[in-house]
């Protein structure tokens, strides 16, 4: 078992040429075929990207926004609710019942949930994009907080109520700070698939909500391809960041 | 009498069931309904139309024989990569920069993926250019189809690139998990050659080991979106593509088969995720 030079220069292009290839899309200009490499470079489209009325920082600005509150609500939503998982008298249904949004492919998901989205008028908003990606997102962080709440969390909790503790004081001064590594995990773990989500974005927001992922496929569509290129980078941007920061954080449980 | 906690762990566990059960399951009530013709803009009354219409479209079997075959092509193929790095190269993989190599891929929306693919293998895409360049071809057109083409090149491969790499990483924890190191120097000195040793014990192992997360990173892929959107011919389609480009027709008539499809979909990918969370449960990796 050696290490190969051609295997090991294959792979690290395979994974390093989408980065090259979607750089000089987004910075070349007029690159059409049969030009290896684009004629001139311009980092016009950054001035684009902060221009007030530029769709593609609104896009940005809309996808943060939206990633963020997800994951902040999922999280703690998901953390909360596993305790209760682990406390009920059948977790391994509640388990199984945690599973049922994978079941579906995403837009699958917004399929079969628009009628009701349309009747409760959450089509087409960035509230009902929100709500309908909690629906996968809540469900993830239940099933990833399952290993923390076993039987030492809960006789910690107990113990700290024995000691004097409130209810609040047990979690707030015993059970947060000993689930922070997961609790920090799983928010960038939910981030990353709001982040990432395009199926049930633009099938539930009928292409009013345009998200990063939304903005790509739709340039793609005009022909535009360095405006996407632009916007895929973007979308890279905080997952090669987080990868950057602490890899263990994005891919802890495989 | 319940105590307050009590009442408001159950409060926290209706609300779960509620939001997680209750509209994926309005959602197929609906779709079934519809495909009955009791709900839905053409509603008319019980019938079983569309039901009894089902088996005669051609489309909607090519589609799932079409997604079918894509998945078990590109998980199988990700599998033989993803093995084949982990047993034959394994000190390669420790080697940096695998150990964060391996977890670019996974940072990449599935849409980027397509859209690097479809840029860098189109007809005027830049392998086409370098062909090209270096004499191979003379037009766009001389390269071969390798995205929206017939056998679905395009969105295999993109699948494969997603794959691999997670499998890899999850054959290496299961590697480690069960010390297949030792194993191997086991049947080394049981007389076994290094192929045996693979054949008859680590493959094995390996893959039943990891069977739950095969079946569900499959089905995934069956129901893929953005990647065969971008990379897919308009016929056939996969399953995904199919049903939304169905319901999104202006054809309100087209909406009962559209549901009826949705709603068969939905209850057989349920089928199969239940029946591999109960693996999960009793191979928990």
């Amino acid at each position: 078992m050696r290490s190969n030079p051609t295997l090991t220069s294959l792979l690290i292009v395979v994974f390093g040429l989408p980065f090259v290839l979607l750089g000089l899309l987004a910075l070349g200009q007029y690159w059409r075929f049969p030009d290896i490499l684009p004629p001139t470079y311009s980092f016009d489209v950054l001035a684009r990207l902060l221009s007030v009325d530029g769709e593609l920082g609104i896009g940005l600005l809309l996808s943060l926004f939206i990633a963020t509150t997800v994951s902040i609500l999922s999280t703690g939503l998901g953390f909360v609710i596993a305790r209760a998982v682990a406390l009920s008298k059948h977790p391994a249904r509640w388990i199984t019942l945690s599973y049922l949004p994978y079941a579906l492919p995403p837009v699958l998901l917004a399929v079969l949930i628009q009628p009701y989205f349309i009747r409760l008028h959450l089509s087409g908003s960035i509230a009902g994009v929100i709500v309908a990606l909690l629906l996968i997102t809540i469900p993830f962080c239940t099933l990833f907080f399952r290993s923390f709440w076993g039987q030492q969390a809960i006789q910690y909790e107990q113990l700290s109520r024995t000691l004097g503790c409130s209810q609040r004081q047990a979690f707030l001064h015993v059970l947060l700070p000993l689930a922070r590594p997961l609790l920090i995990t799983c928010l960038f773990q939910s981030f990353l698939l709001a982040w990432f989500d395009f199926g049930l974005t633009n099938y539930l927001s009928v292409g009013k909500v345009r998200t990063l992922t939304v903005q790509v496929y739709l340039f793609v569509g005009e022909a535009n391809s360095r405006l996407a290129a632009v916007a895929a980078l973007l979308l890279l941007l905080p997952a090669a960041l987080l990868l950057w920061l602490n890899k263990k954080a994005i891919v802890r449980q495989i | 009498m319940l105590s307050r906690n009590n009442i408001i762990r159950k409060g926290t566990l209706v609300f779960y069931a509620l939001f997680i059960l209750g509209f994926p399951l309005a959602g197929l009530f609906n779709a079934f309904s519809t495909s009955i013709g009791l709900t839905g803009p053409l509603a008319t009354g019980l019938t079983g139309r569309y039901w009894q219409q089902l088996p005669t479209e051609a489309s909607l079997l090519f589609s799932l024989g079409f997604s079918l075959y894509v998945a078990i092509i590109s998980v199988g193929l990700a599998v033989v990569i993803a093995l084949a790095l982990v047993l034959k190269r394994q000190s390669m993989l420790k080697l940096t920069p695998f150990p964060t190599l391996l977890y670019v891929p996974l940072l990449f929306p599935s849409l980027v993926v397509a859209f690097y693919l479809f840029q860098l293998l189109s007809g005027s895409g830049w392998l086409s250019r370098i062909t090209h360049t270096i004499g191979l071809t003379s037009t766009p057109d001389n390269f071969p189809a390798m995205i929206q083409d017939r056998i679905g090149l395009g969105i295999i491969l993109a699948q494969v690139v997603l794959a691999f790499p997670f499998f890899t990483l999850l054959f290496q924890s299961l590697y480690d998990d069960v010390r297949l190191d030792d194993l191997r120097n086991l049947t080394r000195t049981l007389g076994a050659t290094e192929s045996q040793f693979h054949r008859r014990v680590a493959v094995p192992i390996l893959l039943q080991r990891a069977a739950p997360t095969l079946v569900l990173y499959g089905v995934a892929v069956l129901g893929a979106y953005d990647i065969p959107l971008l990379l897919g011919r308009t016929y056939p389609q996969m399953l995904s593509v199919f049903i939304t480009t169905r319901l999104q027709r202006f054809d309100l008539a087209e909406l009962p088969t559209g549901y009826l499809i949705g709603f068969l979909s939905t209850v057989v990918l349920m089928a199969i995720i239940f029946w591999a969370t109960k693996l999960t449960q009793r191979h928990a990796i």
